[in-house]
């Protein structure tokens, strides 16, 4: 009785441990010891988005790729755990503000050799800002894919009732329009919205009233008057009603659509689809215009993803190989097709498919666009960035005395992880 | 002899490979972790270990003039001090009510009460998001139809803990109203046919015996629920990211955060260490309350 028990014990735990064995080679096996096998990760749904382009790759090449689509929300857990393992892909897509986090932690090849060999991979051939985020330090370490930039968004119809033909063109009318529109009759009908969790939208908008943000030491200037001025600036149209306090957590529908209580806002590229889908608006109630001008200009913040190839990658070859074919004018023209992600080479708009008058806008806006500072710890500043301002919109904070807070905060721990 | 040592080694074998899961999960993890928050581990470390120091207890120190930290300290006692309590007395006074009688009405009940314990918290969260939507949700439809005001349930600061809580409760009573239920149907009949002979009224004998009988099951859940509130996540998580200005705002979140979001490692690290330090502290002292009860 005893020698059965201790015999099923026994048996337990060998089938638990060959269990774990097991386990470990196909984890093994996983990361590919074929050589023609090239795995690839990708933000978002890769079944519609690229699979389509991936299999004329394997088609041409010969080379297989193993696609691993991970949802955006969990793609930087994702991409931790490959930088701490150092086993990852072979290849991956990388949102362009996480290229100097993951240059830092040693995950990304420093490409600049392949780049300078190949006249399609280089610089001059994506948008100036896209490629900026691929490059630390004077090093390359991804090629542009895609790209965003933000652009206003507003309802024709509802401007031309508060005497507006045209969209603002610059800070004043912003305002002005919006607070005809907010005093509109209804509740709750506001002229402009500002998105309460976005980490950007107020270093943007300084950028515009001439803020340099970083110094050349490397020291942030929010509390220069060219910030202060712009959070004065955004704080008048929450104090005064024109922008509400709160996230409202309407639809599409509700907030841009039907009445328009919130008639015009600033977001990216990926809202014109939503706005043609969800909001039951004609095509001539709503338009897409560039950012209006602040003092210096109308700078918008550039965004979107970047190819990268993973340091400790056993396949640099094939990678590259994929690499390259993503990058080609025809596959960035196809790539839009399938996902509406906008392409990153400037030659790709010439095509048909982006003549959309609203696409092209955007296209207008990216001569004047650039994306956030590329230093590891602006994550963590944008994040701090959203508490100062729900300080300064949702307490009525003086905005000079929260950015002092915020910039000697934000130096602090800029020395300390120095 | 030889007998005799396997008898011993007996139990150890059958043990084994729960401990060997537990070592390899759970109390490496926890001494790795203590080792990194006397780190500056954060992304640049991560792949290049010699950038990694030791950097004392300044972490530590940080974290406690970090007013972040306090705050979320700060909520999560609110998030102990209300929920604990009203998990504890509503699971209790529903197994009471349940346990009255056996029909398929108060079968219906139980099931009624236990579902939301066997959803997915963040599932159901994005349901609550939505009825707690401060303008087109259900909540603030049937406050407005009845002539009341709306309430900015997850906006208005004061107001977005408790709407929490209200979550975070109505979906811990059913587990909780289980273990009651079974623990009030192994009382003996006797003692309230006893006390009923003696003239007790039905207040009197839930009082003296009901409540007694069930210390057991009581001091179980207040040790689980407290542990389990200590690491309030998902929903603020879901629901709120620790907004509005940060007033929902718990521990946990502020360890998700300052690791997965800002991969300050190090400094994550010990903002949990302290988390863990004060789990087992609430629970030691509710062990000694325990003790102390069942001595004296």
């Amino acid at each position: 009785m005893n020698i059965k028990k201790i015999a099923i014990g026994v048996a337990i735990v060998a089938i638990a441990g060959g269990g774990f064995v097991a386990l470990n080679q196909a984890a093994n096996n996983d990361s590919g010891s074929s050589s023609k096998t090239v795995s690839f990760w990708y933000g978002g749904d890769g079944d519609t988005d690229i699979k389509p382009i991936i299999k004329d790759f394997t088609k041409q090449t010969g080379i297989k790729v193993k696609i691993q689509s991970v949802p955006w929300s969990q793609y930087n857990d994702k991409l931790l755990t490959a930088a701490a393992s150092k086993s990852g892909p072979d290849l991956m897509v990388m949102g362009t503000t996480s290229v100097p986090n993951f240059v830092s932690s040693n995950s990304l090849m420093d490409i600049s050799d392949v780049i300078k060999k190949d006249k399609n991979l280089q610089s001059n051939k994506f948008f100036k800002g896209n490629v900026e985020t691929t490059k630390v330090n004077g090093k390359y370490y991804g090629v542009p894919w895609y790209t965003e930039t933000r652009v206003l968004y507003y309802r024709k119809d509802l401007l031309q009732k508060v005497g507006y033909n045209e969209p603002p063109k610059n800070w004043d009318e912003l305002y002005d329009a919006a607070n005809k529109l907010s005093q509109r009759s209804g509740k709750d009908t506001y002229g402009f919205s500002i998105d309460q969790s976005e980490p950007t939208f107020g270093f943007m908008m300084a950028r515009q009233n001439g803020a340099t943000l970083l110094n050349k030491n490397g020291q942030t200037e929010f509390n220069q008057t060219a910030m202060v001025e712009t959070m004065s600036y955004l704080q008048k149209f929450v104090k005064n009603g024109v922008s509400p306090k709160e996230d409202l957590k309407l639809s599409i529908g509700e907030s841009f659509g039907n009445k328009g209580l919130l008639p015009m806002f600033v977001s990216g590229p990926w809202m014109v689809k939503s706005i043609e889908q969800d909001s039951g608006l004609k095509d001539s109630q709503w338009g897409v215009a560039q950012l209006p001008a602040g003092k210096y200009n109308n700078m918008s913040n550039t965004g979107g993803g970047d190819l990268a190839v993973f340091k400790y990658t056993s396949h640099k070859t094939e990678a590259i190989k994929l690499m390259k074919f993503l990058s080609k004018r025809e596959n960035q023209i196809k790539y839009y097709k399938n996902s509406n992600s906008l392409p990153a080479r400037t030659d790709a708009w010439n095509d048909k498919s982006l003549q959309n008058t609203k696409v092209q806008v955007i296209r207008k806006q990216l001569n004047s666009s650039q994306p956030m500072p590329l230093i590891k710890q602006w994550d963590q500043i944008g994040q701090n960035y959203v508490k100062a301002w729900e300080k300064i919109s949702v307490e009525n904070a003086d905005p000079q005395k929260t950015m002092n807070t915020f910039n000697d905060q934000t130096n602090k721990s800029l020395d300390t992880s120095k | 002899m030889k007998n005799n040592l396997m008898k011993k080694l007996m139990p150890y074998t059958f043990i084994f490979p729960a401990l060997l899961l537990l070592i390899l999960f759970s109390i490496i993890p926890i001494i790795i972790s203590l080792v990194i928050s006397f780190t500056n581990l954060d992304i640049t470390g991560l792949g290049n270990w010699g950038a990694v120091k030791f950097i004392g207890l300044s972490n530590f120190i940080n974290l406690f003039h970090d007013s972040l930290f306090l705050q979320a300290v700060g909520n999560t006692l609110f998030y102990v001090v209300i929920g604990v309590p009203a998990v504890i007395a509503l699971s209790l006074a529903i197994a009471i009510m349940i346990n009255f009688g056996q029909n398929r009405f108060f079968k219906l009940m139980r099931l009624v009460f236990y579902t939301p314990s066997i959803t997915n918290t963040v599932a159901v969260a994005v349901v609550w998001t939505f009825m707690y939507n401060p303008s087109t949700g259900l909540i603030n439809n049937i406050l407005n139809q009845i002539g009341l005001g709306s309430v900015g349930w997850l906006t208005d600061q004061n107001v977005a803990k408790i709407a929490l809580i209200i979550l975070a409760v109505w979906k811990a009573i059913g587990l909780n109203m289980l273990i009651f239920l079974a623990a009030l149907q192994g009382i003996p009949k006797d003692f309230y046919e006893a006390a009923e002979l003696d003239g007790a009224s039905w207040w009197q004998q839930t009082i003296h015996i009901t409540i007694p009988s069930l210390k057991f099951s009581i001091f179980f859940v207040s040790v689980t629920t407290l542990i389990g509130w200590f690491q309030f996540f998902d929903e603020p998580f879901v629901m709120t990211k620790g907004g509005p200005l940060g007033s929902t705002n718990s521990v946990a979140l502020f360890v998700y955060q300052n690791g997965f979001q800002q991969s300050n490692f190090g400094y994550a690290a010990s903002a949990s260490f302290v988390m863990f330090a004060a789990i087992i502290l609430a629970t030691l002292i509710q062990f000694k309350l325990q003790n102390k009860q069942q001595n004296g």
